[in-house]
């Protein structure tokens, strides 16, 4: 039987006010595109390779350049970032860039004013979840988004749980393309 | 005119509690301190490291009222908000551990004063002096005799009664308020620590005034299963120790084997060099499913509670030996010894026992009898292999994995006989069992991770107990000037995320001549590592508490020496009396004792009370990613936040611009995010500047092992004046510093927090 959720705001059973769930990547680039100020966070995780050896820091790279968004590392991520001919605009430990996200009066990482959508891309899912939860009580102005393989309930937009790395990484692709389409 | 009497009445009553009359130190503003009365330092700490909540979920459901929703900003039906609920969880956990550590000190106090009568004087070896470091500067008390503990003991479980009361629904309204009364509840948890261990040491004779404890053999490998094994497992020694008694008294220690998990082993090792460590609490169910333990004993804290159902599945017989955990067997206390050994091995009952000499005897007994009689093999891994065939490998059990493993993926590789990927699962598994629980197909994943354990022994140094005065004499002006570069403490739980972290943050602090001091199953999993020429870090560096030093101070309550150490080098180095003194110790040892707590494993809330207790004293506590899960931490923004301190030399306050230390709970997402992290939270404001350009030293070459080429982002924060900047990287740094436009500054000249804020203490009261 499937579970079916009452008419509360927080789902109940979870005890989370869940993220919407998008799968469409064309609705994940428009998402991103109408961000004024987005900020990529890019975590450990993307250290590794999918299985046709592209490195997954390779497609954050990617993303932010197709849509201009600048990046911030996390954990030891800057030395490969630097390594891949990329600059990070910033360089915060996950907490640390949350910590700085909840204060509305924060200028971001271009002093250019808060951020109103930040992605996390490679960060633990623990540690990940925890933190968009900060963000999702403690940082009313701004938007959440993941493009990690698994769920994240404490984001605003978070992907699926993909079974098969393949139909992330098509994901990723088609949302690369989506972004470099422009307008 | 009431409220004066009134606290004149109770003024008098601390006074006479804590035996004021005896001047072996003038009091301080502060004996056995109630809720309100170190607020004032609380509040300091939090407005420069502010608590940074996690929610788990979005709702509060302690009350009728609920479930409330504490999203966008709602309150719950009693008026409380998010932020608040969080802290009250804190609390809750904070007063859990704190709970745990007393009411252990508790048990073991009634049971060696039992034994030894309460006038048992406390003699910690001619090299410690100061034996009592945490009950003597919150409580005021010397302690003198066992009895003396108990007048602490009862203090601590006072202030328990208040704190819990707090947490009811509808009382305390803000965050900070539970914060300080969190950090309150985990201060008392390091004299209830210390009470603990401080009787065992002296009921027990363990180790003391002694660096060079003997090296002690850990792993399954080490077990002799050909003869019969008793298994104890948790933390209090009660059980362990008598059952050695037993032993012994009967001639029959070479011919039975006693083991250990979790910090009961390392009690029991403290106890007798003849007791093997199996490993921490992540071994437990893999180990206990193997059935090498005959019989085995549960006591109390980080037991499983499913431990009477593993041992029936594999034929070991079970005996729980405290209260705190009696699995709703029969309590046989009051039955004859041979009855109960009879109804053991015929009918394969399982009893709590709560007197330990029984419950030794009852286990010795069934363990000699039962033992010829039962198969003990590994699976094979042609066993193994067949098993692994049903995994589907659906991803199942990794969606629960704790530690976010693709446990599928590795058994999946088991059926096609490739056992690689399983043996580094195995090694970094933390054994909660969530992904068998989970299993469509019901693989056997634990029996199949079998095949992948190693039967490898290591090396582990016992537990010593407190650090000796005589050390830290010697160490005391190195560490305030920074020239010993800091004291590393890695402490708690041990597995996540990775079990080899551990022993690699203590080689490479080690190496570097930090102090590196180890408590619980950290201090066991350090061991369980050997470097090319097959030495572990025990055997590899010497056990002082000096540079270059790897100290296993002892199980969990042995934590209590640490933030005892701390207190020490403001006590005994520089002459800070330390009697009903805590804000002025907490003060010295956050702005000038370089210490960093490591919890980087930590899964349970006696960790929690640990780490806020040290957090209270002035040391910052790194912790493992998976801590997030902990709800709070309690962070700085270094270049916006207040770094004033008063120079109390002068009597100015001055802005001294440079977060030292930067946060005081702080997680790390991998090990090689901690490593220059840990160094850089050692930087301490009274640093000299031969002291901080060794600090600095370490912190850069950290960052360039670990994280990539450059400096770090905020090199800058920390350089004083040039004299400060490493010699190995002058030329870098120079030429960074002028391309950021950085300007030299004083160094403060005697920092301190006091002064600062509203307080009872005079800033003189900081000066020796």
């Amino acid at each position: 039987m499937s579970a079916v959720i009452p008419r509360h705001r927080v789902n109940v059973l979870t005890g989370i006010k869940s993220a919407r769930l998008i799968e469409d990547p064309v609705e994940y680039a428009s998402l991103i595109k109408k961000a004024k100020r987005p900020l990529l966070v890019v975590g450990p995780l993307l250290l590794k390779s999918l299985p046709d050896g592209k490195l997954l820091m390779e497609y954050a790279l990617d993303i932010a350049k197709a849509a201009g968004i600048p990046i911030c590392a996390t954990a030891q991520t800057r030395g490969k970032i630097v390594e891949l001919g990329v600059q990070p605009d910033c360089v915060y430990d996950t907490v640390e860039i949350a910590n700085a996200l909840k204060d509305p009066d924060w200028q971001g990482v271009k002093k250019e004013g808060n951020h109103d959508l930040v992605i996390f891309f490679g960060i633990r899912s623990d540690l990940g979840n925890q933190s968009l939860s900060t963000l999702k009580h403690f940082a009313p102005h701004l938007k959440t988004m993941t493009l990690c393989i698994h769920y994240f309930p404490h984001a605003n937009y978070s992907l699926p749980n993909f079974k098969k790395d393949a139909k992330w990484q098509e994901f990723l692709e088609s949302l690369i393309a989506n972004l470099e389409k422009g307008d | 005119m009431a409220e004066v009497k009134e606290i004149t009445r109770k003024l008098e009553e601390i006074h006479e509690k804590i035996k004021a009359e005896i001047p072996w130190e003038p009091v301080g503003p502060t004996p056995m301190p109630e809720m309100p009365d170190l607020r004032q330092w609380d509040m300091r700490l939090l407005k420069t490291y502010a608590p940074f909540y996690a929610p788990f979920c979005d709702l509060c459901c302690f009350c009728t009222y609920g479930k409330c929703d504490l999203t966008e900003g709602r309150r719950g039906a009693c008026g409380i908000d998010i932020a608040t609920q969080q802290a009250r969880f804190v609390l809750l956990a904070c007063l859990m551990g704190c709970s745990a550590h007393a009411a252990h000190g508790g048990h073991i106090l009634e049971f060696l004063i039992e034994r030894h009568g309460a006038d048992k004087k406390i003699d910690l070896g001619t090299s410690i002096e100061v034996e009592a470091p945490n009950i003597r500067t919150v409580v005021g008390l010397k302690p003198e005799t066992l009895g003396d503990l108990q007048i602490a003991l009862e203090y601590v479980f006072k202030e328990i009664a208040h704190l819990l009361d707090s947490c009811h629904t509808g009382q305390e309204g803000n965050a900070l308020d539970y914060e300080s009364k969190a950090l309150h509840a985990s201060m008392l948890d390091h004299v209830g620590m210390e009470i603990a261990d401080i009787a065992q040491i002296v009921g027990f004779n363990y180790p003391t005034s002694v660096a060079e404890t003997p090296l002690v053999e850990m792993g399954w490998g080490a077990i002799d299963k050909s003869k019969p094994v008793i298994l104890v497992s948790g933390h209090n020694p009660a059980t362990s120790t008598v059952v050695i008694d037993y032993l012994r008294e009967h001639n029959l220690e070479d011919q039975v084997e006693v083991c250990g998990l979790c910090c009961t082993a390392l009690e029991t090792t403290r106890y007798s060099d003849k007791a093997k460590i199996v490993g921490p609490l992540s071994r437990a169910l893999f180990f206990m499913r193997t059935g090498i333990a005959d019989v085995i004993m549960t006591d109390e804290q980080c037991i499983r509670t499913d431990t009477p159902q593993e041992a029936a599945k594999v034929g070991s017989a079970m005996i729980a030996c405290l209260d705190k955990a009696m699995y709703g067997l029969e309590d046989a206390t009051d039955l004859d010894p041979d009855e109960i050994v009879r109804r053991m091995v015929d009918n394969k009952e399982q009893f709590a026992i709560l007197d330990s000499p029984k419950a030794a005897e009852v286990a010795v007994k069934v363990a000699m009898e039962i033992a010829p009689q039962r198969k003990k093999g590994w699976l094979t891994e042609e066993e193994a292999i067949e098993l692994a065939k049903k995994c589907t490998n659906c991803r199942m059990c990794e969606q629960v994995c704790p530690n976010l493993f693709n446990i599928g993926g590795g058994i999946t590789e088991v059926a096609k006989g490739n056992f690689d990927l399983i043996r580094q699962q195995f090694l970094q598994c933390i054994g909660c069992g969530k992904c068998e629980e989970e299993c469509p197909n019901n693989v056997p994943i634990f029996k199949i991770m079998q095949t992948a354990a190693s039967m490898e022994t290591w090396k582990c140094r016992a537990g010593r107990g407190p650090v000796m005065d005589t050390e830290i004499r010697n160490v005391g002006a190195p560490i305030t000037l920074g020239t010993i570069p800091g004291v590393i403490a890695l402490v708690g739980c041990s597995n996540y995320p990775n079990i080899n972290d551990i022993a690699d943050m203590v080689d490479e602090f080690a190496r570097r001549k930090y102090i590196v001091v180890l408590t619980g199953c950290a201090a066991m999993v350090a061991g369980m590592k050997k470097d090319e020429d097959g030495l572990t870090v025990y055997e590899k560096y010497p056990p002082d508490f000096d540079g270059g030093g790897v100290v296993n101070i002892g199980s969990c309550v042995a934590n209590a020496h640490i933030s005892g150490a701390a207190i020490k080098i403001a006590n005994i180095f520089a002459a800070l009396p330390l009697r009903g003194n805590y804000e002025v110790m907490a003060d010295y040892v956050l702005n000038r004792v370089g210490a960093c707590g490591v919890a980087w494993g930590a899964m349970s809330q006696k960790a929690a009370s640990i780490g806020t207790g040290f957090n209270r004293l002035g040391v910052p506590v790194v912790l493992g990613p998976h801590s997030s899960k902990y709800r709070r931490l309690y962070l700085s923004r270094k270049e916006e936040d207040d770094w004033k301190a008063m120079d109390a030399r002068k009597k100015e306050i001055v802005d001294t611009v440079e977060p030292a230390p930067e946060h005081l709970a702080y997680v790390c997402e991998t090990k090689e995010k901690a490593m220059p992290m840990i160094a850089k939270l050692c930087i301490r404001r009274n640093d000299t500047p031969q002291g901080r350009a060794i600090k600095l030293n370490h912190y850069i070459s950290l960052y360039k092992k670990y994280i990539g080429p450059g400096l770090p982002e905020d090199l800058h924060l920390f350089v004083r004046r040039d004299a400060d900047i490493p010699l190995v990287y002058k030329k870098e740094v120079r030429a960074h510093l002028q391309e950021i436009g950085w300007q030299p500054r004083e160094p403060i000249g005697l920092p301190t927090l006091i002064g600062t804020y509203p307080t009872k203490v005079p800033v003189d009261a900081v000066i020796h």
